[in-house]
């Protein structure tokens, strides 16, 4: 198909990991042989992304986000299947391949920490042998967009984690790749960081036409910039589509929470119709799961049969609803 | 003083510490190696003939006991101390209803018990190999050990008082280098203080270092007369007194300097 | 090629700038070297002070012996052992899980692990060493001759080249268990280099000849200087040298390629 870029076909990731038991005796065993479990952390994930698109890897943590990324950049080695990125096979990790791509790890650093951000990207610019005009040129947009100028002085050490990101992102962009890989990018930044980042992405992604695969646990970036998102969760891919499909699929149901008026919460259980799952209770408080077609009519039940001090209706947290997709296998 | 609670606090470093065997089996090998490195040329240097009255068999001796003493007497927690203060971690020792002391003296004998049995075999193996000539009587026995015990002690509070000083300054590991540097000359390392050229051998005799290390190898390996060993005595626990005077002064006023700054 | 040349350079600059950000290190590194300094040379001044030669080697000799192995380990602290330590050291990018990103770089990786970070301080230590060689070399009253210099030279390259060459492998060890302190053992090795190789007992002389050659680095360069070296030596020392260095690069690079493929 035409316009893409990365093809990933049936890609499978098995680590051998040594067991490790408690106590004395176990460790001496294991010193004379050693037992090993095979962990398959990626398992026959095949998909396709076209040239400037933006998608999202969401899943609960370990589910293999991370790690299909890094096979994708070249970090890793895939136990079986094939994929083609630009053309190239990552794990060759042949230069012209790797001045391509870029990589930004949300919880490990790449600028040198003593000297001012400026120096790390000269000699990051040198590194990937960007000419010096064009790198000048490709800062100083990235200041702009960024608005980094205060920060340029100053040694990396003594900047804030939300400055020290955007160091980050300056970066890994200013060779210009062709594919952008973002692994957990707001980790640990504040709110109004987070805005600030996600704002930036979606921007320059306008502007330059990166690819970019971004992973998270947090939804709200996936929402803010990724119209498309794979769901991974155990290894599997789960769903590969709009992101508005997903939340619209794959949250059945939603929550309602009700608190009575009267502490005696026994005898409500027979008022309940049967579509209306008790998952919490305490005190005078409900939390009920319901599907969301029967939402609007169990309400009114509810309402008209219960004293109610307060009612309200809520989407299930992600995870709950992962966690609710893997029971049922597929979706 | 708190002993039950400083006793506890001693075993269970020594548990806890016995787990990482293999890293510390390496420092006690890296810290071997010099003395050895002096045995083998001083006992090719030898020869046949001898040194300063020395044979190259009693070279070899001197230096073996010389590898086992310098390991019981070195004190590594000065290194940490002033890295704690720096750190602000002493402040959870000065929180306990011990003193910070007891915390030392656990990581010390933790530390010597691991490294001396990596130290003792080798030893015994390089004995076997190189054949020393060590007859040492009773009398020299029994001067040893308290000799021994003093040097540690003396070795320990002389180190923990320069610690100290990060209180005040921040790079107090600098002083620990230069008396590692002195230690490594005075003290019997490079060669037997009896070996040492004039001035440094005056040095040696009147400074504490050899005291902390060379003294007891020296009264064990039948190098002093009886009156020298009395000397010696005098002056190690000179030196012992003045280093813990030192240590509970400095300790006074460092902890004052700490608490008011805010640590 | 022109594109590591600039790559040095630029590392060569952000040390000096990384160096500089600490201006109390220069003052403790001053002290270490003069310590070392001091204590090397008052140790072989004891101990020639009680006699003339041992087994064969004399006072100047051994110092010029010093001289080199000062030398030795200044070039090892300029860049060999900083740009090593980055990755596989004790606050090394294995340990930190950086190394990710120096995969990602489109250099080459051997290049990086033996280039990228430079120590200037060392540059100090470097002319220490030379001094000490250059008082050594007075008292030998030896003719230095065209050819003995080259001699030397080529001594000195192999014996580098060497050191490389094991620091080198002990980093890819790292790669595969990264608890040990591979380069602690050496070190406690390395330091037997102090005193030619003559003054060990034989079994010693033939495992730092041949096992761990840390005998090469400096014996053979200040035997030539002494007067005392044969050609064979001088050239079993390059030989050695290259093929150490190739076993060593390519166990590195299959290290580095294996790690790709097991870490997470």
């Amino acid at each position: 198909m035409p316009g893409e870029i990365i093809k990933v076909d049936r890609l499978r990731k098995t680590y051998r990991v040594p067991e490790r038991e408690a106590g004395l005796k176990a460790s001496v065993r294991s010193l004379v042989k050693r037992k090993y479990t095979d962990v398959e952390a990626v398992r026959d994930i095949s998909f396709n992304i076209c040239s400037g698109e933006m998608v999202g890897f969401i899943g609960p943590n370990g589910a293999g986000k991370t790690t299909t990324l890094k096979m994708l950049s070249g970090l890793l080695r895939p136990t079986d299947g094939e994929a083609s990125v630009l053309g190239f096979v990552p794990w060759e990790r042949r230069a012209n391949y790797l001045s391509r791509i870029s990589m930004v790890l949300g919880n490990k650093s790449q600028m040198l920490w003593d000297i001012p951000p400026l120096d790390s990207f000269r000699v990051l610019g040198e590194i990937y042998r960007v000419p010096q005009a064009e790198l000048n040129r490709t800062l100083e947009e990235l200041f702009d967009l960024l608005d980094m100028l205060p920060l340029l002085e100053k040694p990396v050490r003594n900047l804030s984690l939300g400055e020290r990101m955007k160091c980050e992102l300056v970066a890994g962009l200013l060779h210009r790749p062709q594919v952008l890989f973002l692994d957990e990018p707001t980790l640990g930044l504040d709110i109004s960081m987070q805005n600030r980042l996600r704002q930036f992405l979606g921007e320059y992604n306008q502007r330059s036409g990166v690819t970019v695969l971004l992973t998270s646990h947090y939804m709200a970036d996936v929402m803010a910039l990724c119209p498309r998102v794979i769901l991974i969760h155990q290894g599997k891919l789960l769903y590969d589509g709009e992101l508005t499909g997903l939340a619209g699929r794959l949250a059945p149901f939603k929550l309602l929470r009700i608190t009575l008026n009267d502490m005696h919460a026994e005898n409500c259980e027979e008022v309940l119709p049967k579509e209306a799952e008790i998952i919490d209770r305490e005190n005078g408080n409900l939390t009920l799961r319901v599907n969301r077609s029967a939402a609007p009519a169990v309400t009114a039940h509810l309402l008209s049969t219960l004293s109610i001090a307060d009612l309200t209706i809520e989407n299930p947290p992600i995870e709950a609803v992962i966690d609710q997709i893997y029971q049922e296998g597929s979706v | 003083m708190n002993h039950r609670g400083g006793i506890a606090l001693i075993k269970a470093t020594w548990t806890s510490w016995l787990q990482y065997r293999s890293f510390f089996f390496l420092l006690a090998f890296g810290w071997m190696i010099p003395p050895l490195i002096y045995l083998l040329v001083w006992s090719t240097a030898a020869g046949e003939a001898s040194i300063g009255g020395l044979s190259r068999g009693e070279f070899v001796a001197y230096y073996l006991v010389l590898i086992l003493v310098n390991q019981i007497t070195y004190s590594q927690t000065n290194w940490t101390v002033g890295d704690m203060i720096r750190e602000g971690s002493m402040n959870r020792l000065l929180l306990r209803p011990i003193h910070p002391l007891y915390d030392a003296l656990a990581s010390e004998v933790a530390g010597k018990v691991v490294y001396l049995v990596f130290d003792i075999p080798v030893v015994a193996v390089l004995a076997l190999v190189l054949h020393p000539e060590f007859h040492p009587t009773m009398i020299e026995i029994a001067a040893f050990l308290p000799a021994l015990v003093f040097a540690w002690m003396l070795r320990f509070f002389w180190g923990y008082w320069l610690a100290l000083l990060a209180f005040w300054a921040s790079r107090a590991s600098a002083l620990l280098a230069i008396q590692d540097a002195l230690i490594f000359l005075l003290a019997g390392q490079v060669a037997p203080v009896a070996l040492l050229p004039g001035a440094i051998k005056t040095a040696a005799v009147v400074l504490p270092f050899r005291y902390m290390v060379g003294f007891p190898v020296e009264i064990l390996t039948g190098q002093l007369g009886a009156a020298e060993i009395s000397s010696g005595f005098t002056v190690q626990l000179a030196w012992l007194g003045v280093s813990l005077a030192l240590t509970a002064l400095i300790w006074r006023s460092g902890l004052r300097q700490h608490t008011a700054v805010g640590g | 090629m022109a594109y590591y040349l600039r790559l040095i350079t630029q590392f060569m600059k952000i040390s000096v700038q990384e160096e500089a950000a600490y201006r109390m290190n220069f003052w403790i590194s001053l002290l270490h070297s003069a310590l070392n300094l001091g204590t090397g040379i008052l140790g072989i001044v004891i101990l020639f002070n009680q006699v003339e030669t041992v087994r064969g080697w004399t006072f100047p000799g051994t110092l010029a012996l010093l001289g080199v192995y000062l030398i030795a380990q200044a070039l090892r602290g300029l860049f060999i052992g900083p740009s090593l330590d980055a990755l596989a050291g004790m606050d090394g990018e294995v340990w930190t899980g950086k190394l990710d990103y120096t995969l990602l770089r489109p250099a080459d990786i051997q290049f990086m692990a033996s280039f990228r970070r430079w120590r200037p301080f060392a540059l100090f230590d470097l002319l220490l060493g030379m001094g000490v060689l250059a008082i050594a070399l007075a008292q030998l009253h030896q003719e230095l001759s065209l050819v003995r210099l080259v001699g030397f030279s080529l001594a000195m390259t192999s014996g580098i080249a060497i050191l490389y060459a094991i620091l080198l492998a002990f980093t890819a060890f790292v790669f595969w268990s990264p608890g040990v302190l591979f380069t602690w053992i050496f070190d406690g090795v390395f330091q037997m280099a102090r005193y030619p190789v003559g003054m060990y007992p034989g079994w010693l002389r033939l495992v730092l000849t041949w096992v761990v050659p840390v005998g090469i680095i400096t014996t053979i360069p200040a035997e030539i200087l002494t007067g005392t070296a044969s050609p064979a030596a001088l050239l079993g020392g390059l030989a050695m040298a290259v093929v150490f260095v190739c076993v060593s690069s390519l166990l590195f690079r299959y290290a580095a390629k294996r790690y790709a493929s097991a870490s997470s």
